[in-house]
């Protein structure tokens, strides 16, 4: 289980987080909405430490992570993987190699070796007969795809996927929803997302907690959103160009 | 008279901040170097890209250091007709500091300017904070390799670039002097010491260090996406060539 206790995170005099308090149970697709600005990839930066808090608390699993060094965080990493907004391969790899990488780094195996483990998880991702390609050769829904094969790597028990279907045509990003829901079945792994796409959002999501304003906006089953009668999450549920939600 | 104030004050706190950064910097590749973990596949395409790849360039900037050397002296050597000393005079100026000052600083333009925009780019595009959440130090990952392959073959390439710079001098000194190769070549190993030799070398792994730190640096402290990046390569193709001269005339003090 992880906590995020009433943090807060300005940047400047931006305070993009006003103690926000959520807490993700194991086994859940939680996806973390609100428009765009409002919070979500910063929260999430968190966890992994990429950002730091101004003040509140991180648990993981019970464990404070809220003053983490930077080598603290590498353990904790190998449990709680992220598949960033722009996918991140890195760009001098194959696909292959992109994915060998955390293994041939924490596992201890040959690069040969790595190489044939990271062509199962490709396969996962039906994406093993690209596997020589480079990231440059390959659209975005694809990099997605090879993204969370890497995240996948080193069997981590808890996922963040950073606007995973942001940027993608539309059956693109159904492909990267079932992916994450199928993950999520086969192996009972943990997924926060990040997203304001309503389909994806309706479509996989366990839970969803809504951030307006730097604060926790709602916290419940898609359900509640659905029925909710607050006027701001009806115009983001709704799409709406107007209505009381800040710009 | 406020605002020249406060852009004296800009100027400082930025100079400090370089400064200051370096040095961390400088202290986390240090403490890296006390347990390296070395990615050998990252090392051996590091020694490719910068070693192999930047022969061509230096072994012509060598060549070219090495006749304009003997092309300088030249004219005072016909003038007294002191043709025994025009190896001593090319390999003594071409050996401690015209040999490794140039092919820095070539070296510098090309593989610490490429080093700064590679590095700058992943930081943008966030590649460097996925090696983070990878659990990869991209100290360990990124930096050792590149400074490393940057010394070693910033060393390597100096003396093939002497070996260039003795065989463009003696063919310079005969066809525009006149010298006979043999009389060159006499005066070279003759004059011409181990000293000399490894004063050079010395440089050479100091740029190499230098070069390394100062274009890992700015390349990992991009701010501002594309010209954010561009900024970066400026300033550390300036900041390694201070740092060049500033090497150059400790060691050049240090071993006189």
């Amino acid at each position: 289980m992880i906590e995020f206790i009433e943090i807060t995170k300005a940047f400047g005099g931006n305070r993009v987080l006003d103690g926000v308090s959520v807490s993700v149970q194991k086994g859940q697709i939680l996806f973390i909405i609100g428009k765009s600005g409002a919070g979500k990839s910063v929260l999430v930066k968190h966890l992994v430490g990429l950002l730091r808090q101004d003040s509140g608390q991180i648990l993981f699993e019970g464990t404070d992570i809220s003053n983490y060094r930077e080598k603290d965080f590498y353990e904790m990493r190998k449990r709680c993987a992220m598949v960033f907004q722009h996918s991140t391969l890195f760009d001098s790899m194959t696909l292959a190699e992109n994915v060998a990488l955390p293994i041939r780094k924490h596992r201890g195996v040959s690069r040969t070796e790595a190489l044939t483990l990271a062509m199962d998880k490709l396969r996962l991702v039906h994406m093993d007969h690209m596997a020589d390609r480079v990231p440059g050769e390959i659209g975005d829904g694809l990099r997605k795809r090879v993204a969370i094969a890497r995240a996948l790597t080193l069997d981590p028990a808890y996922v963040i996927f950073d606007e995973p279907t942001t940027g993608l045509d539309p059956v693109s990003a159904i492909r990267v929803d079932r992916l994450i829901r199928e993950m999520s079945d086969r192996t009972g792994v943990t997924s926060i997302v990040v997203s304001h796409d309503l389909r994806s959002i309706f479509g996989i999501a366990d839970r969803i907690v809504m951030l307006y304003q730097g604060k926790v906006l709602l916290d419940g089953p898609p359900a509640d959103f659905r029925g909710s009668q607050d006027p701001v999450v009806r115009q983001f549920v709704n799409g709406l160009a107007e209505g009381p939600m800040e710009l | 008279m406020t605002a020249l104030v406060l852009r004296v004050g800009a100027a400082f706190l930025a100079l400090a901040e370089v400064v200051g950064g370096l040095a961390i910097f400088g202290l986390a590749v240090l403490k890296a170097c006390l347990h390296p973990r070395l990615d050998a596949f990252e090392t051996w395409r590091n020694f490719y890209r910068v070693g192999v790849k930047s022969l061509p360039i230096v072994a012509t900037t060598a060549a070219f250091a090495g006749a304009t050397a003997v092309i300088q002296t030249g004219h005072n050597v016909v003038k007294f007709r002191a043709y025994e000393v025009v190896g001593w005079a090319f390999g003594y100026s071409v050996f401690r500091e015209i040999g490794p000052l140039l092919i820095g600083l070539m070296f510098s333009g090309r593989v610490g300017a490429n080093n700064t925009a590679e590095l700058g780019t992943m930081k943008v595009t966030e590649q460097v904070d996925a090696l983070r959440t990878l659990a990869i130090d991209p100290i360990d990952y990124l930096v050792m390799p590149r400074i490393l392959a940057m010394v070693v073959m910033m060393t390597l390439l100096n003396v093939i670039g002497d070996v260039f710079a003795v065989a463009a001098g003696i063919a310079t000194s005969k066809f525009m002097l006149g010298v006979d190769p043999y009389v060159f070549w006499n005066s070279f190993v003759e004059y011409v010491t181990l000293t000399d030799f490894f004063n050079g070398v010395a440089k050479a792994a100091g740029f190499g260090v230098a070069i390394g730190l100062v274009s890992c640096h700015f390349g990992l402290n991009v701010k501002g996406g594309a010209i954010g990046v561009g900024r970066a390569v400026n300033a550390s193709v300036v900041a390694s060539a201070v740092g060049i001269f500033v090497i150059d005339y400790f060691i050049t003090y240090l071993l006189k």
